[in-house]
């Protein structure tokens, strides 16, 4: 008999009532199993990594590449014509056989390059490949294409397995600059040549890895079993993209994943040390090219007036600072020059040690009181917990030591807001994150300091504008060319040193920290390395 | 007019409209975005380009010249059905990054509605056939506490408490890196690995899938609570149900199979309304718990100025609550003699 229309109403209710229940069911039932496969470290058998980061990628085009979050997997996806000894600071090569022979005039790099290497999709490498692949990374306009097409004159191959390289003019640097992540080879076959033209989803390259799988959330680099190079003592690595830093730090903690690589805040390290020798967890930590300072924009008043910039320089208690706010994860800086490198002169340490009476006696001179305190504006991109504390600490010392003369407004801004307005001058001064695009000094000098147009000592059109502090020297203008045509490291160290000591009279900047990178491995991860050049080299970690 | 006939034409002016209102969104959202302060370009390269740098990406990425041109393009470009591409990613168009993303957003959803429904009528009803008891404030409390409590923050505690440190469930993302994932077949992970046999698949889906959907889904379920305890209460009160009593028929059996089926009614149209709100419960939820889907993915699009794949997504996002508000009605209007057009 069939059912009435109301009746089929009311099992079409119950139907989905069941059905609801069952799905509820089957959510109670999925919470009760056992712990779940991502929160169990993996077996022995399976010799995978997988690593946790917050660093959301965006590209894995190399030409367009210009970022930390996406130099890891490329320097481990590529080869380029040089790299750094894992580890050190020293530029060994890589797809080249030897260092570059440089002419006399400092003008033409020759170099020879590795036979017997293949690409991931089977395409031999050879010069000309080479020289597709630094053509697209200036001729593609990604975002690094600067770093070539400001100094470059020409890629060539000379050839089969010769590369010559000629320069706009002498520049010491270059070899390192070979060394940028966004310089390895790739496929010609794979990639083309026009500006815009970009895969940022794929990779072709010629690396220890290859890339097997781009998802939303996670990338799949297996083992390139024709690599030309010494193979992966793993197979393979899983990374993991995790929206915050709270979900890095509780998915390693509770061991989802082998190892917790960029970024965690200060306080997340910190526990995270703290727990290490009862977790048995692994701490590797390295000094790197990441830096912080405290920018001041000299174009408008009162920090147009080096008295008062340099009373600022006499508050910063950096030892202090890089105990509170960063927990020992941080070293003091001196110097525009990480310590790492030799030219690098404590500049600040031997003419600012924090020395609060000084700073009163400048801000005194220059008119200000308790009753009419200097008020200085700080500002940093937002989210940034490590600058936030820092900006807070730096008000806390303000007025501690200096009974109220000065006061620091602490401020936040959007990040793409802030970027916008850094160059138009808008933050009186502004605490700024920097990571050298290549291992060397220059990086560390020019983007702050260099500047070819200006009205009077005010930069109008240049780098020291784009990070918001106007800086205008033309004596330092000079130095920096010096800098960058002298062969000689001593000489070239002397110049440098030369740089430090016109910016700790000028002040532009305050340089507060060198930052450490953290890597944090389970138990069972074997040979965790960071480079002193920021970068995490995969090939040489294993699982026990 | 015959009703059938109202219906239809009441249908086609709703097709008509969904067009204009869609047009609507995308000139705001274009504006919107536009007025929002921060550059695309400055988000991209960062304080290290150069002005001219800068320029050369402008005019590349086709954000150089005046904004009604700008205006005229993406419209003439939408008139081919593209969204455009990627200005953050440069060569993703917005299309692909849709079909990436929203397989997991459409998976959360489906499964937070259910947990919203099953929790929300269940409440609803048990606070509707015991009025003024403890039952009852306790079920009115639990809709005002779901539908205040702020997404993030519920899924921070849920994560904290049953994550951290109880560890029944895993720590965001949507699937273990380390394992592979099911064939995908309609991109539900859930779907996939039953449409594949593999069942160890479809729990591992399922339980990352279950704190995000149980936090979306009970701060969803405060509305169903309250639509269905107050509509049920009216229906328990009418004349056909004073009639079922008396002739005798179990309390139970009346709520049930007598005044549910009428108190739902309502639910249905706010189904085509909560969808919306889901969507935008879904940012807070994919955001916390790192879930990849399309909502997540619009944060960052947010984040970044990424103007191209915003409007795609808040377009896309718009169209499917136009579709799914003009269904439901239709739905309505099919189920419910009593609506008029």
């Amino acid at each position: 008999m069939k059912p009435s229309k109301a009746k089929q109403k009311i099992n079409l209710f119950r139907f989905s009532f069941l059905l609801l229940s069952i799905c509820a069911c089957i959510l109670v039932v999925a919470g009760c199993q056992p712990k779940p496969a991502s929160q169990t470290p993996q077996t022995a058998t399976t010799q995978r990594l997988s690593i946790g980061t917050t660093l959301k990628l965006r590209t894995l085009d190399p030409a367009d590449s210009y970022e930390q979050a996406s130099a890891t997997w490329i320097n481990n996806l590529g080869d380029r014509l040089y790299t750094y000894q894992v580890g050190t600071t020293k530029i060994i090569p890589q797809l080249a056989t030897e260092l570059p022979k440089i002419s006399k005039d400092g003008l033409t790099y020759t170099i020879p390059l590795r036979q017997n290497v293949i690409f991931h999709d089977g395409t031999e490498f050879n010069a000309k490949a080479m020289e597709f692949s630094l053509r697209r990374f200036m001729e593609n306009q990604g975002n690094p294409a600067v770093l070539l097409t400001d100094i470059v004159a020409s890629v060539q191959a000379t050839a089969p397995y010769e590369l010559t390289i000629k320069l706009k003019q002498p520049f010491s640097a270059f070899t390192a600059l070979l060394t940028f992540n966004g310089m390895c080879a790739v496929s010609p076959k794979a990639y083309e040549l026009g500006a815009g033209k970009f895969k940022p989803t794929s990779f072709v390259g010629t690396g220890p890895y290859q890339l097997t799988k781009y998802a939303p959330d996670s990338l799949k680099l297996d083992i390139f079993e024709k690599y030309w190079g010494e193979k992966p003592k793993n197979q393979g690595v899983d990374v993991q993209f995790y929206n915050s830093a709270g979900n890095l730090y509780n998915a390693f903690s509770t061991g989802g994943v082998d190892i917790a690589y960029q970024e965690l805040d200060s306080q997340q390290i910190r526990t995270l040390e703290q727990q290490a020798k009862s977790k048995n967890w692994q701490v590797t930590s390295a000094s790197g090219n990441y830096v912080t300072h405290w920018v001041l924009n000299i174009s408008k008043a009162p920090l147009n007036n080096p008295e008062i910039r340099k009373a600022l320089a006499l508050i910063v208690d950096r030892e202090l600072l890089a105990e509170r706010v960063r927990f020992g994860q941080s070293e003091p800086l001196y110097s525009m020059i990480p310590s790492k490198f030799e030219a690098s002169k404590p500049v600040f340490k031997e003419r600012y040690s924090q020395n609060a009476e000084k700073a009163k006696q400048l801000l005194t001179k220059a008119g200000y009181s308790q009753q009419n305190p200097l008020k200085i504006e700080v500002w940093y991109p937002s989210p940034s917990p490590n600058r936030e504390l820092l900006g807070n600490a730096l008000k806390a010392i303000a007025q501690d030591k200096l009974n109220g003369i000065l006061q620091l407004e602490i401020n936040t801004v959007e990040r793409p807001v802030a970027f916008a307005n850094l160059r138009k001058g808008i933050y009186q001064t502004f605490l700024q994150d920097w990571y050298a695009d290549f291992f060397d000094a220059d990086n560390f000098v020019q983007p702050f300091l260099d500047c070819r147009q200006a009205v009077g000592n005010v930069c109008k059109n240049g780098a020291s504008q784009n990070l918001g502090s106007f800086y205008y020297s033309q004596q330092m203008n000079q130095l920096i060319d010096r800098q960058r045509k002298e062969l000689n490291p001593e000489k070239r160290n002397q110049i440098l040193r030369q740089i430090d000591e016109i910016v700790a009279e000028d002040v532009p900047y305050i340089p507060l920290f060198q930052n450490k990178d953290h890597a944090f491995a389970q138990a069972n991860i074997q040979g965790v390395v960071l480079d002193p050049t920021q970068q995490l080299p995969l090939w040489g970690i294993e699982k026990r | 007019m015959s009703r059938s006939k109202a219906l239809q034409s009441y249908i086609i002016l709703r097709l008509l409209l969904a067009p204009l209102m869609l047009f609507t969104i995308i000139t705001v959202v274009f504006l919107l975005l536009r007025a929002t302060p921060g550059d695309p370009i400055d988000a991209i390269l960062g304080p290290k380009a150069s002005q001219e740098a800068k320029e050369i990406m402008r005019e590349q990425l086709g954000l150089a010249g005046p904004i009604w041109l700008q205006y005229l393009n993406y419209l003439k470009q939408l008139l081919n059905f593209d969204l455009g591409t990627s200005i953050t990613t440069r060569g993703e168009t917005v299309w692909k990054i849709i079909t990436d993303y929203f397989p997991a957003t459409v998976e959360l959803a489906v499964f937070s509605m259910l947990i919203a429904l099953t929790v929300g009528i269940g409440i609803g009803m048990m606070s509707a056939s015991k009025p003024n008891t403890g039952w009852d404030a306790g079920g009115r409390l639990f809709g005002i506490i779901t539908y205040s409590v702020p997404a993030f923050w519920a899924g921070m505690i849920l994560q904290l408490i049953f994550g951290v440190q109880l560890g029944w469930f895993p720590l965001g993302t949507r699937f273990p890196v380390t394992i592979t994932p099911p064939p995908t077949i309609t991109g539900l992970y859930t779907l996939d690995s039953l449409l594949s046999g593999n069942l160890t698949q479809f729990f591992t889906a399922l339980h990352h899938l279950a704190l995000p959907s149980i936090t979306l889904g009970i701060l969803i379920s405060g509305i169903f609570e309250r639509i269905v305890r107050v509509n049920l209460k009216q229906t328990l009160q009418a004349d056909y149900v004073e009639a079922a009593r008396a002739r005798g028929i179990p309390e139970g059996r009346i709520l049930v199979s007598h005044a549910l089926k009428n108190a739902l009614i309502p639910v249905i149209t706010v189904l085509g309304l909560t969808l919306a709100s889901l969507l935008g419960g879904a940012i807070l939820t994919e955001v916390t718990f790192s879930w990849p889907g399309l909502a997540n993915r619009l944060y960052e699009a947010i984040s970044s100025r990424d103007y191209p794949t915003v409007q795609g997504i808040v377009v896309f996002f718009a169209a499917i609550v136009v579709i799914a508000s003009i269904l439901i009605d239709i739905l309505n209007a099919y189920i419910d003699p009593r609506i008029r057009y």
